[in-house]
């Protein structure tokens, strides 16, 4: 019963788009390297520190996550949905925040407060200087509180925070290393291509390439920019439309694209006999862009699918073909 | 009695009835200029009658005899293609030659069957390009590969749980 008004606390504010407790915009004398080097102290003190607490997301999710130190970070499945705010607020990767180092300028704003904690509080800042992500941090321990992803029109698109925490005495953290480049294995994606796949390294908003594998039958890609998450399942075959039950359909370039959330961050096409499906932790305006580097052949037309037909009959019958 | 007019052919050619014949000739027998215009008709359809008629054609020979062909004429078929569905179908009889002997008493009955046969021609030709159509897309839709349905609840399990999030954190149950 204590744990709703906090939900409630939290949900208000991400509905109507306020940055939580943000109090100042960074001045131009915020040091770059300082709001990264926190973020990265903060994303090993969720694994390192000793806390337990109540998580909810934009997505509806609401998680009791608990965190011991040599014994590792349990989550409660029966709140659901364990994936993506363990990953996207309190383990984020070192190939997400190489990626965020790369497309975003990260920086340290006046401290705040979260959960009813003093924060530390970094700022994701586009090319433009408008936010794209937002950090609160335990000034304590380290533990990351909450994060908010905003759109291109600075509204709040997703977040995830603690609405109660329970952090035991703080450790000392060792001092976060240089980010090491974990990009893929040029013998995966060669070996990949090989089979045939088609593997952007990069789509559009610096969404690089964070992984490739091939699982069952479908291609799995992870592109990641360091805030967001773009995920791409390619199937070879053509696109069953009939079993797209709850889906709308949109054409954009004489190709037409399925989408079912709301937010626009799931979308199905079908191109050059392949079958796309993405699955996105972003704005709808970040997804929009990114998927704009995948392939979308327009749709033969009718005389085009007869010309292919014929001339693929005639290649049968001729000898010199 | 005025001149015999248009009355000389009818008299030539011995079409007047008894009582006009005779009122006719009682007239030539005065009429001289009635009597010269008979004798013209007369001369001139004699050498109609003299000329020769124009040489038959040699396929019009051909088929004329072969109307004399020994046998009774071929009765119409009842099926003339075999169907599927209703739909007739072009089979090993449909290759015969056309059968063009007269159909002599019956003939007038089988003037009907034979219209039917048209409908049949056109619906043969329609499923004959439907057909061809239809496999000429299917031919270039073969290197498409197989319909797919994205089993989406999966992908959003794999997004959550793999890179670039990293290792998820063990859950319990």
């Amino acid at each position: 019963m204590r744990r709703l008004p906090a939900v409630l606390t939290l949900a208000l504010p991400m509905a109507v788009g306020l940055p939580g407790a943000v109090h100042a915009v960074p001045d131009g004398s915020e040091n770059e390297d300082t709001g990264l080097s926190l973020l990265r102290r903060s994303a090993m003190a969720a694994r390192g520190q000793p806390y337990e607490g109540t998580l909810v997301s934009t997505s509806g999710a609401v998680l009791a996550v608990r965190n011991s130190p040599g014994t590792g970070m349990t989550v409660d499945r029966r709140a659901a949905d364990p994936g993506t705010p363990a990953g996207g607020l309190l383990a984020p990767s070192d190939g997400m925040l190489r990626a965020l180092a790369a497309n975003y300028r990260v920086v340290e704003a006046p401290a705040g407060s979260a959960c009813g904690r003093t924060a530390r509080v970094i700022q994701a800042l586009r090319h433009d200087g408008r936010p794209a992500a937002r950090y609160w941090v335990d000034a304590a321990s380290g533990v990351p509180l909450r994060r908010e992803v905003l759109d291109g029109h600075g509204r709040v698109a997703m977040a995830e925070a603690f609405v109660d925490v329970t952090i035991a005495a703080p450790l000392p953290l060792a001092q976060s290393a240089p980010l090491a480049r974990t990009a893929l294995g040029s013998g995966t994606l060669t070996a990949l291509r090989a089979r045939g796949w088609s593997l952007p390294s990069v789509l559009p908003g610096g969404f690089e390439l964070a992984h490739a594998a091939e699982n069952d039958g479908y291609l799995k890609l992870g592109y990641s920019d360091g805030v967001s998450v773009v995920s791409v399942f390619v199937q070879r075959g053509t696109l069953d439309e009939e079993r797209l039950a709850g889906w709308r359909s949109r054409s954009r370039d004489g190709n037409t694209i399925w989408i079912r959330d709301a937010a626009g961050r799931e979308m199905i096409w079908a191109s050059g006999g392949h079958v796309y499906t993405v699955v996105a932790d972003a704005p709808a305006d970040v997804v929009e862009a990114a998927v704009r580097g995948l392939p979308h052949e327009a749709e033969p037309g009718f005389w085009q699918r007869f010309a292919r037909g014929a001339h693929r009959v005639l290649s049968w019958v001729n000898p010199f073909a | 009695m005025s001149h015999l007019g248009e009355r000389v052919s009818a008299l030539v050619d011995g079409e007047l009835r008894h009582a006009e014949r005779e009122r006719a000739l009682a007239h030539l027998a005065f009429c001289a200029d009635c009597r010269r215009e008979v004798e013209s008709m007369r001369a001139l359809k004699s050498r109609l009658r003299s000329l020769e008629g124009p040489p038959m054609p040699a396929d019009l020979t051909m088929s004329l005899l072969r109307m004399g062909e020994p046998g009774d004429p071929v009765p119409p078929r009842e099926r003339p293609f075999p169907t599927f569905g209703g739909v007739p179908l072009p089979g090993p009889r449909s290759i015969a030659p056309p059968d063009n002997r007269p159909r002599g008493a019956s003939g007038a009955s089988s003037r009907p069957g034979r219209s039917r046969r048209r409908p049949a021609y056109v619906a043969v030709g329609v499923v004959s390009a439907a057909v061809a159509l239809g496999t000429l897309f299917v031919v270039a839709g073969q290197d498409q590969g197989p319909s797919v349905s994205p089993p989406v609840e999966v992908f959003k399990q794999v997004h959550k749980t793999t890179a670039p999030y990293g290792n998820p954190p063990s859950a319990t149950p």
